[in-house]
């Protein structure tokens, strides 16, 4: 198998090297990010919450978003390749689980949203400004620059926002609001054809946080590092190396599925605490990335600690200089044995460097790793879930977590599937267990409770419950 | 003089239809790396019995990009075909799109009843393949097993709007697995006994053979259900010819007391039945307008089969009835433990 990842990446990668500072893409899009989200979304509660809500198939049921519904998202997904899963009919239509995948592989577009896509920890727990900022230009570049922008190229802008913030930004379509807006609005609306669009809506803002939250198991983005590699013959076809291995050798069928789902207490908390637990936390201190390598130093003497550009990982005390003067120099092993970087000694100059096989080997560590916390950020959006149990002619609401203040709905469903808004109330903080809302038994046989405010921390949470299978409608008076 | 050369590095980029290295050989019997624009060639065949595969749906896509640093997905085009009679198909080269790098080249082939074949990954592991070819490919389409994962083929099978509307008979099937799934946090059950498959059974030489027919067939499962562990079965559709000169074979496999109970099932069904029992345990013939049927269980194996022939090349009964005694032999050798049954 590693034998063929090897053949696999000489045949598809014929690369160079140039460390020119520009904006990385992230995981790709289409390949790397779409296999992540597919997998985390397959191992989450979300096919059994769309079940329960009345898709049906779940992951798997149909939802159409009408193209005059949203241009722009349908343009953009007509952009991506129709093998990869991400591309609705020309109804706009396709499953849950694609529209995850879509909204995967869409978060980089338009292009500039890419540099919204790093957190540097370590900047952000010095009081730093720790999203992206793009590295001062040498006069070659800035000249460069000024030649691709007269071509009609683009360059990148100069700071981007940090990764966590960018979910909440509002400059961002697939922003967090819009999810839960979305979702809430996937149980609400009238029609089913509404619902699936909005669904539909949620589901794509989902898998483009998922892919924010990815991008946090790539070095270079936890690092604050946007060196380039070309990637082709083309010579405007630069990229993260790093990313273009991943895709080779995983691609999007290749990503592997978690193997534990990580619990936070909010969306902030997958990226990053203050006991470095977050993904971007874990990365960050445990890999060097291609730009971020320990500077080259003399050979002479001992190595000294400032040729680190972080802390961590750290160098061991004694490096292997004899075998590190052979042609192919040696390896940087970390406790665990995995690949760090090469290093090597030439000139009386100890230089440090990756190669294909040492970064296939920290993408097989990170993956893993990075689908894990991608699961559990699903879960976490999911989260919400009220117990609903009838007593007589009244039902009460309840919720297993505690709630902060909000509105429930209740929401009727009749025989043709249409669902009217019957009661919306505001409802009192609750601790975990308590009753949120008691309100008399429908008449109908299909309702739901959609609550939508704060749970006992300040998250934003939407939750549902829906109505016992076993209970009979009330009769109308 | 840097914006020059940086003008002239552009050109150059432009004049040769930028495009990555593709990651597949320009033959299998070539070390030269193949072209992502095309144009590509190949046969399909069927895995278990290396006839060709007709009618199989060929769906290629050429994805491209563009941006310096910030890269973006700048459109795709797809060619949509079939395999011709001898299961061979042709995917025409895609010209340069002006402005944009080709990056990526992608090939399905599918067909109801078998695993879907991708020309970047393998079904089995998901790995990356290497045997892809532009020219001359070779691809053996497996035969859909129940004990595969709808949930897993659905994926793999990616998407595209012509495929997504011929494999979305298998949604209903993948959310019932999910649903299963979750509550079991299980996956798909496991395979179970020896699997037989109906192209094992009976190939074109037994019927000709048989029947001296001269013509030629194209082979596959039946349309109307598609292979599971405990059902299989094989169309031998004659070329050119009306329905008369064609076979079909359906094959169940169940545990003992069920398989008697859809022998019986089948011979209820069946008009002027001729209860023969000279094959297996029970056996009966029957001719319906002009088409002859033979139908045998095996008890012991859990086996139930039922050959049909059309009267111009079943011209008798008996034809009918030594192709299901070809076929009984063939199940003797390949299930060779009676009593044993899944």
């Amino acid at each position: 198998m590693k034998r063929m990842m090897k053949t696999l990446l000489v045949v598809g990668l014929s690369l160079v090297a140039v460390g020119q500072p520009q904006t990385a893409a992230a995981w790709e899009a289409q390949t790397t990010q779409v296999g992540l989200a597919e997998q985390a979304a397959l191992a989450s509660v979300v096919h059994d919450r769309l079940v329960s809500l009345g898709f049906k198939g779940g992951l798997f049921e149909l939802l159409t978003v009408p193209p005059a519904d949203a241009p722009e998202l349908l343009a953009a997904l007509a952009r991506l390749s129709p093998s990869h899963g991400t591309t609705p009919d020309k109804r706009g239509q396709q499953t849950a689980l694609s529209w995850i995948a879509a909204g995967a592989a869409v978060a980089d577009a338009p292009a500039e949203f890419a540099v919204n896509h790093y957190f540097d920890p370590a900047l952000a727990a010095a009081g730093k400004f720790a999203g992206y900022q793009r590295p001062e230009a040498s006069a070659v570049n800035r000249l460069s620059d000024a030649v691709r922008r007269q071509m009609g190229r683009m360059t990148s802008p100069k700071v981007g926002v940090a990764a966590p913030d960018w979910l909440n930004d509002k400059a961002n379509p697939f922003n967090l609001a819009a999810f839960y807006d979305q979702y809430s609005k996937a149980i609400t609306a009238a029609s089913p054809g509404e619902r699936a669009r909005h669904m539909a809506a949620a589901l794509t803002a989902l898998g483009a946080t998922l892919h924010v939250l990815g991008d946090m198991g790539t070095p270079a983005h936890v690092r604050s590092d946007g060196s380039l590699d070309y990637l082709g013959a083309d010579p405007d076809d630069y990229g993260s190396r790093f990313e273009r291995i991943a895709a080779l050798a995983f691609g999007r069928l290749g990503v592997p599925a978690p193997s534990q789902v990580i619990t936070r207490g909010s969306v902030r908390e997958f990226f990053t605490t203050t006991d470095g637990k977050g993904l971007a936390d874990i990365t960050a201190r445990s890999y060097f990335s291609a730009g971020t390598l320990p500077h080259s130093v003399s050979s002479d003497g001992a190595v000294p600690a400032s040729v680190l550009v972080r802390p961590a990982p750290a160098l061991p005390t004694r490096l292997n200089l004899m075998a590190a003067s052979g042609a192919d120099g040696t390896i940087l092993r970390n406790s665990a044995g995995m690949c760090l970087a090469r290093y090597r000694v030439a000139q009386g100059m100890l230089a440090f460097f990756t190669d294909d096989e040492c970064q296939l080997e920290q993408i097989s560590a990170t993956l893993p790793t990075t689908v894990n916390y991608q699961t559990g950020l699903t879960n976490y959006l999911f989260r919400g879930q009220l117990a609903v149990t009838v007593e007589s002619a009244e039902f009460s609401v309840r919720s297993a977590t505690a709630m902060g203040e909000g509105s429930l709905s209740l929401i009727t469903e009749d025989a043709q599937g249409t669902r009217t808004v019957a009661q919306v109330r505001r409802t009192a903080a609750a601790a975990a267990g308590a009753d949120i809302a008691r309100l008399p038994v429908p008449t109908t046989a299909v309702w739901f409770v959609v609550w939508t405010g704060v749970d006992g921390t300040n998250q934003p949470l939407v939750a549902v419950g829906t109505a016992p299978k076993t209970v009979a409608p009330a009769v109308e008076k | 003089m840097l914006s020059v050369l940086a003008l002239a590095t552009a050109w150059t980029g432009c004049a040769t239809a930028p495009s990555r290295v593709a990651p597949f050989r320009q033959r299998s019997d070539s070390a030269e790396s193949g072209q992502l624009a095309g144009p590509f060639s190949g046969d399909v065949v069927d895995a278990a019995t290396r006839t060709p595969v007709v009618g199989a749906f060929v769906y290629a896509t050429w994805s491209y990009e563009a941006g310096t640093g910030f890269v973006i997905p700048a459109g795709a085009r797809e060619f949509a075909g079939a395999t011709d009679s001898r299961g061979h198909y042709n995917v025409p080269a895609m010209p340069h799109v002006p402005g944009t790098r080709l990056v990526e080249f992608n090939l399905l082939v599918y067909k109801r009843g078998f695993v879907a074949y991708r020309s970047d990954r393998r079904f089995g592991d998901f790995g990356p393949r290497m045997d892809f070819a532009q020219q001359n490919n070779q691809v053996a389409l497996e035969r859909w097993r129940d004990d595969y994962s709808h949930i897993r083929h659905v994926r793999y099978v990616g998407g595209g709007a012509a495929m997504a509307a011929l494999t979305q008979w298998e949604l209903a099937d993948a959310a019932e697995e999910q649903t299963a799934r979750n509550r079991t946090a299980g996956g798909p059950r496991p395979s179970s006994g020896t699997l037989v498959v109906s192209a094992q059974l009976l190939s074109e030489q037994d019927i000709r053979e048989i029947t001296k027919f001269d013509g030629k067939f194209e082979t596959g499962p039946l349309q109307d259900e598609p292979d599971t562990a405990t059902y299989s079965s094989q169309h031998f559709k004659a070329i050119g010819r009306e329905e008369t000169w064609d076979v079909a074979l359906r094959v169940w496999r169940l545990p003992s007391a069920k398989a008697s109970e859809r022998y019986d099932e089948l011979r209820g069904q069946m008009p002027a039945v001729d209860e023969k029992d000279d094959i297996a345990t029970k056996s009966f013939l029957t001719t319906a307008g002009e088409i002859r049927g033979v139908g045998f269980v095996d008890a012991g194996r859990g086996v139930v089969a039922i050959v049909t022939c059309g009267t111009s090349i079943c011209s008798s009964p008996d034809q009918a009835s030594a192709m299901a005694k070809a076929i009984y032999a063939k199940l003797q050798k390949l299930l060779p433990a009676v009593g044993v049954t899944p």
